[in-house]
């Protein structure tokens, strides 16, 4: 099964999650998983309604806003209920519903129904703040930091600083000439332009070297997470054992906020460079190890077998087959990596990263917007001609390159090889003279254009009409109080008041329907960490407001996507808007939703939809789109308006991919609830930027844990898993 | 032809094969000669989680002849095919190429076996995307270590010899699925094996490009004399170019022989099923038709070799009017007339007769 | 060749690279970006609030000018700058509020880090309510007229308390303890970082509302957003001890505290010029608000700032010269 890694991608631009999204998991194309989703989502309304009666205790509203099953949705009626009981859904409630009838009471009876028990909890305060006091008091004397982890830092930052150096030595016409040719040679002229005027926009903004930092830092984790992953992914290729243990864990480590990895490298390699890049190789590798796997797993049985007919051995197999054909997996898990790579380059600010992502950070201290888009434009911009030119590699197009069309092959490819050696000489040529003409010169500092207070202006303007102007809805002031008055607050104390028991099988009762009991054991297993950590009501409060920014992001994300699937125009001025708001630094649009919906959990909200929503809209609008156009000409020819064509035919169909923007929504929007803590919205997020603030780790670790469980658990319940294959027969 | 061609086969036998099993599933070793083989199919599946793919077979491919190996899908003549090189594990038996045993090589010399001995022909090419047609031929070569001149020399020539001249710089994804074949048969040919094995090579083609392929194969044979083993679930096909045929149901060979003894003379009602449609006339040889020489037919009439076929003879004796003699080393051996022939031609021969 | 084998020997290649070579101390590398291109580099740290800029600027402005040095700044809250100090990752901290147990630590047992003298600013930390609700409402600064106001100060979401607005996580508090000590009706709401509680601010003042924060002195803000301080009860040392053995026990006001710089040691020794120039840096409490409200008010690079600065008080920073 890799359709996931060879199928359309999801996006066309750079989008650090979205892409991610590609690889995560296979949109599921086939007709049975679509039929087994709609017996399996249909119920689970009923279903729950049943287990709050069966028990009994069960706070009313305390049912999460974002029910899963996004497509239509008919409650059954009563007399519908006997027809339930053949579902196999029904049987998994049964089967819950009387593992709850023997372990609840006596477990409410010992711990109580209100919030998790205290008896239940560890506290991990003492023993996290004596490892925090222990590293810092043996940092430089024991042998494990002086041989081992001194060397892993000392080894990044000697290839940082090398990369640096090279940089600075290329001057800044010989950077840009440099990436514009190999963007030339790789992805096409039109790359290549885009890639010089990124570079020049870069200068102009002011921000040369804080670029050629980001770029060394990112150079060296892009390089290392490849070598990462490509090793990681090379094993679970070949060994079936291998990928069997692997792919649990790539699949959680995908489904974790940046934020999260910082803290444990911090509590070992404390502030700096050092742990920014490991915290993004940790983050980026993944994906890269992931479709090396599947790309190597994919190989043809047919050409595998053929050549081991010949007498190929395991290395040349590896070699000359396994490893050229999986080049487009290869290439896209490149891509993947770099995009995952420079998002993390930019959360790693906090933690000392320098460059473009301090650039933002620093200007959010001073409320200074314009500064923080100054910065945040070439993050963008980076991330674009990184994205187009791994992306114009990996293309199909390009992939088997030297390709001669016509009859005269032979010439045509001497021709073709030609023509390239002169291009690279033209190309080291140039880079080497530009590289004499400018010496080691940053950018010029006269030849800078200051954006921030225009920027600045704009935004004040903006917000002034905003805050209260709005017709009929008040303002975007009033918008936020009713969020949290009408919204987040009931969502809140229904969460809290929800008995712990009564959490956890109402878990376990979605995750079961939607995916296998397998998923449904993680999910529980994940929520009771939660609560034994002893963050229950705090991760209750955040839990509400994923869950309320979830559906808020599912509702515009679904208005804007059906349009967009509908129109190519309307898609066409979408995309660049999209691929923005993917990859500019959460840090700067923080400013202006604070400024709109004040401090508090509604900005949090604000910021985390932002940020969540590109990736809903692409891939519902590309799940749309997709649907299969026989159906779609059927239902036309027998008469059906657009709205019955979009109800009774697009959404059911591209049930698949509405499911994956629920689950990517969760994903994104709990990736920014630690960004949320900057603006107020308190709960984990708070705790953990606590945490960093104070170098208290127990707090950030343990927070930081409770986020990992809660993503883990949203990701089980929300995450559509194909039934494993039963017996080995089949 | 293919009487022809069987002259060509000698005693020794290239490929042994004795009690052969192979058995997917778990502890599938116990299976073999236990109790478990005794079960059915859908009963050992449900006892042991097993499935016998290929179930107690014996046979020897004899040098320079085309040993085809027929049956339905399922009927584990593919799995049989892969396991004379060891592309997949047999269970339990033995196999020998030229006496020496397959199933004890070691890592080494299997590698050796599947580089100069046996190489094989896929059903669906197995051909490397991203390598011109040229680069694939070589592949064999480059492997085994072969010099980049000397390995496109060779490939150069192999794929002149399937008529690809001029196609050499082009990728698979640009040649039709026959032109691929060509490639997958290059390929195989590169390496001068002993013994070529396919694998359904042309079931994935058109009929018209298969027709063409299968001459190809008979020409190559004619020509070199290379002993090949053949699989096909297409009885036509079968009997078109094999030597003898080996057919197979659940594993197990249910007859062996020449296509005259498989049409002819049908193990059971399977085969005879089987066979039912096949035009028994161009099959069967007029040995089958013929009947001892009555006073004075040994000399007169037409002269016909043992290896005429019915359809042929019935032209002659059409053409003729009289009965016409079968002469085999000059000695006549028995006489055709039209009554023989056309019992033959209507199935009323018996199958208890078989050839002499 | 099985994929563990060549796990294995990446595995064994990889610990022979690292540890193959002797020790590293992780303690002693500097930031990759030091040095580059042969220039001598002093990396400062600057922790998020403005202030704290505006020392970073003129230190840095005249390190480069005057000195010859290339400046880095690197942005990191407080007890993390400490620990980056003490590795030498940033060379100095030039505005500490007071960490005790960093000094201790740091300091007097492992001496790592050296003192730098005071930053001529005093700070001070206290609860702040707007110029025009003071005018209005005279009696709200003191703590016991406070609950009256509650209504007032209701949000969103302190639900149905006053708001209490406290700043970033990276700042001493004791509001929850003082609320809850002094038996306030209110409820504290973190703003998470100090933008967003500047922005606030801000936005509240642009449209005249009341509000109640946690707040410090010297800040830029006060310029453009006058606040009066609310007074809480005195501050006292037995208050103060009784605060350090249990936090939760506070209920008196905050300290004022004299604001110091901190080098790193080795930095102190070797540092030359630079180390010498960052001890001497001493500046008033307007000085920092000058450069400051360029910065965070006018929107001027702190480069720009620092220039302006420098220009008009050359008095000031030439005492400060090696």
């Amino acid at each position: 099964m890799h359709g996931d890694a060879a199928g359309p991608p999801l996006r066309s631009g750079p989008e650090p999650h979205g892409t991610a999204s590609g690889a995560r998991r296979p949109p599921g194309r086939t007709g049975n998983e679509v039929d087994r989703v709609s017996t399996a989502t249909s119920p689970a309304r009923p279903a729950s309604a049943a287990k709050a009666k069966q028990t009994a205790a069960g706070a009313p509203g305390a049912r999460p806003a974002a029910d899963p099953a996004p497509g239509p949705d008919v409650d059954p009626a009563p007399g519908a209920l006997r027809a339930l009981w053949a579902r196999p859904a029904a049987r998994k409630l049964l089967v819950l519903a009387a593992a709850a009838a023997v372990l609840v009471p006596p477990a409410a009876m010992a711990w109580g129904s209100g919030a998790w028990p205290h008896a239940l909890t560890v506290d991990l305060t003492g023993p996290l703040g004596r490892a925090n006091d222990w590293i810092i008091d043996n940092r430089d004397h024991h042998w494990l930091f002086l041989y081992f982890f001194g060397h892993i830092s000392g080894a990044i930052i000697g290839a940082v600083h090398a990369v640096y150096t090279v940089l600075l030595a290329l001057g800044w016409a010989g950077v840009t000439a440099g990436a514009g040719l190999l963007a030339w040679r790789v992805a096409g002229v039109r790359v290549a332009a885009t890639t010089l005027a990124s570079f020049a926009v870069c200068g102009l903004l002011g921000m040369w070297v804080p670029t050629m930092r980001t770029l060394a830092l990112m150079i060296v984790a892009v390089a290392a997470s490849v070598a990462v992953g490509a090793l990681l992914g090379l094993a679970a290729g070949l060994s079936e054992r291998m990928f069997r243990a692997l792919r649990p864990v790539l699949d959680t480590m995908q489904a974790l906020p940046a934020f999260a990895y910082l803290m444990p490298v911090v509590l070992v390699f404390g502030i700096g460079v050092a742990p920014a890049v490991l915290a993004t190789v940790v983050y980026a590798a993944p994906p890269m190890a992931r479709l090396t796997a599947l790309g190597l797993r994919a190989t043809d049985k047919g050409v595998l077998e053929a050549v081991e007919s010949l007498g190929a051995t395991s290395r040349q197999r590896l070699l000359t087959v396994r490893l050229p054909l999986a080049r487009r997996e290869l290439l896209l898990g490149v891509n993947q990596a770099i995009m995952m790579a420079l998002s993390m380059a930019v959360i790693a600010s906090v933690i000392g990263a320098d460059g473009l992502g301090d650039r933002v950070y620093q200007a959010l201290s001073t409320v200074d917007v314009g500064s923080a888009l100054a910065a945040g434009i070439p993050i963008v911009l980076l991330a674009i001609v990184l994205d187009r030119t791994t992306a114009g590699m990996a293309s199909p197009r390009r992939l088997w390159a030297g390709a001669p069309r016509g009859g005269t092959g032979g010439h045509k490819l001497t021709t073709a090889r030609t023509r390239r050696a002169t291009v690279r000489f033209a190309t080291l040529a140039a880079v080497a003279a530009a590289a004499l003409v400018t010496g080691d010169k940053p950018w010029p500092g006269d030849w800078t254009v200051a954006i921030a207070a225009p920027v600045n202006d704009a935004k004040d303007w903006i917000v002034d009409h905003l805050y209260t102007g709005l017709p009929g809805i008040g303002g975007t002031a009033d918008l936020a109080g009713h969020y949290t008055g009408w919204v987040l607050d009931p969502l809140r104390d229904g969460l809290q008041g929800l008995p712990w028991w009564g959490a956890l099988l109402l878990v376990a009762a979605l995750a079961w329907l939607i995916g296998t009991w397998r998923t449904a054991l993680t999910a529980v297993l994940a929520l009771a960490a939660i609560g034994v950590l002893g963050r229950w009501d705090v991760s209750m409060d955040t839990l509400s407001q994923v869950l309320a920014a979830v559906a808020v992001t599912l509702v515009l994300g679904f208005a804007v996507a059906v349009p967009a699937a509908r129109s190519p125009r309307v898609d066409r001025l979408l995309r660049p808007v999209l691929d923005v708001f993917q990859t500019m630094p959460q840090f700067v649009y923080l400013i202006p939703v604070v400024a709109l919906f004040g401090i508090g959990r509604a900005p949090a909200a604000a910021a985390a939809v932002v940020y969540a929503l590109p990736a809903v809209v692409r891939i519902t609008s590309q799940g749309l789109r997709q649907v299969n156009p026989g159906a779609m000409e059927s239902a036309r020819s027998l008469g059906a308006t657009s709205g019955q064509q979009l109800r009774h035919v697009q959404f059911p169909l591209a049930r698949p991919e509405l499911l994956l923007a629920v689950n990517q929504a969760v994903v994104l929007v709990l990736s920014v609830v630690i960004i949320g803590g900057l603006v107020g919205g308190g709960a984990l997020g708070y705790e953990v930027v606590f945490g960093l603030a104070q170098g208290d780790l127990a707090t950030g670790l343990v927070a930081g844990a409770a986020i990992v469980c809660l993503g883990l658990m949203l990701d089980r319940v929300t995450q559509p898993t194909k039934a494993e294959k039963k017996g080995a027969g089949a | 032809m293919s009487a022809a061609a069987a002259g060509a086969a000698t005693d020794a036998p290239v490929f042994s094969v004795r009690n052969l099993w192979k058995v997917f599933g778990p502890h599938a070793e116990r299976v073999p000669g236990g109790e478990l083989a005794e079960l059915g199919p859908e009963a050992l599946r449900e006892e042991a989680g097993c499935t016998v793919a290929v179930r107690d077979v014996s046979f020897d491919v004899r040098q320079g002849e085309v040993f085809v190996v027929m049956g339905l899908s399922g009927s584990g003549k593919s799995t049989l095919v892969r396991c004379l090189t060891r592309l997949i594990e047999p269970t339990s038996g033995t196999i020998a190429i030229d006496g020496e045993d397959v199933c004890g090589m070691d890592k080494g010399a299997l590698r050796e076996l599947r580089r100069h001995r046996a190489a094989m022909v896929f059903q669906h090419f197995g051909l490397l995307p991203h390598r011109t047609v040229l680069d694939n031929v070589a592949y064999g070569l480059e492997i085994q270590g072969v010099g980049k001149a000397e390995r496109r020399e060779k490939a150069r020539e192999m794929v002149a010899k399937v008529g690809l001249a001029g196609l050499e710089d082009r990728r698979p994804g640009q040649l039709s699925g026959g032109q691929q074949q060509r490639v997958g048969l290059a390929r195989a040919l590169a390496a001068d094996p002993e013994v070529l094995l396919f694998d359904e090579p042309f079931s994935a083609l058109d009929p018209l490009i298969r027709r063409d392929m299968q001459e190809e194969v008979d020409r190559l044979h004619r020509e070199e004399g290379r002993t090949m083993v053949f699989i096909t679930h297409d009885l036509a096909e079968a009997l078109r170019i094999g030597d003898r045929i080996a057919l197979m149901r659940d594993g197990r060979v249910v007859q062996c022989g020449t296509p005259e003894e498989i049409v002819g003379s049908p193990a059971d009602d399977y085969v005879r099923d089987f066979v039912r449609d096949v035009p028994r006339e161009q099959v069967l040889t007029v040995r089958r038709a013929m009947r001892p020489a009555a006073a004075g037919e040994a000399d007169t009439g037409e002269a016909l070799s043992p290896t005429t076929t019915v359809a042929d003879a019935i032209g002659t004796v059409a053409r003729t009017g009289t009965a016409a003699r079968v002469v085999d080393g000059g000695r006549c051996i028995g006489v055709v007339d039209h009554r023989g022939l056309l019992g033959v031609v209507a199935g009323l021969d018996g199958d208890g007769k078989a050839a002499a | 060749m099985r994929a563990r084998q060549w796990i294995v020997a990446a595995g064994a290649l990889a610990l022979l690279a690292t540890t193959g070579c002797g020790a590293a101390d992780m303690t002693k590398q500097a930031s990759p970006y030091a040095d580059a291109g042969g220039t001598r580099t002093v990396t400062l740290s600057v922790q998020s609030w403005v202030g704290a800029r505006a020392n970073a600027a003129v230190a840095g402005y005249l390190l480069e000018k005057e000195l010859g040095y290339r400046v880095d700044t690197v942005q990191v809250d407080e007890v993390p700058a400490w620990d980056a100090l003490s590795q030498g990752r940033v060379d100095a901290i030039l505005e500490d509020w007071g960490h005790p147990a960093q000094e201790k630590r740091y300091v007097e047992d492992k001496k790592t880090i050296t003192p730098g003298g005071d930053l001529g600013v005093t700070g001070h930390i206290g609860w702040w309510v707007p110029k025009y609700f003071a005018d209005a409402h005279p009696d709200v600064l003191d703590w016991r007229n406070l609950n009256k106001y509650a209504a007032q100060l209701r949000t969103a979401e302190s639900g149905g308390k006053g708001q209490l607005l406290d700043g970033s996580p990276s700042y001493v508090t004791n509001d929850k303890a003082l609320v809850t000590n002094l038996g306030l009706d209110y409820k504290v709401v973190f703003a998470g970082s100090e933008a967003a509680q500047i922005t606030q601010i801000q936005q509240f003042a642009k449209k005249k509302q009341p509000f109640l924060s946690y707040w410090y002195e010297p800040q830029w803000l006060f310029n453009e957003v006058p606040m009066v301080e609310v007074k809480l009860p005195e501050y006292t040392d037995a208050c103060a001890e009784k605060g350090t053995a249990d936090p939760s026990t506070v209920n008196c006001a905050y300290p004022t505290s004299t604001l110091k710089k901190f080098l790193n040691a080795d930095f102190t020794r070797k540092g030359g010029e630079a180390a010498r120039f960052l001890k001497n840096f001493h500046w008033s409490k307007e000085d920092q608000n000058e450069v400051a409200q360029m910065i965070a008010e006018e929107k001027l690079p702190a480069d720009e700032a620092a220039k302006r600065w420098v220009e008009r008080h050359p008095d000031v920073w030439k005492k400060w010269l090696p």
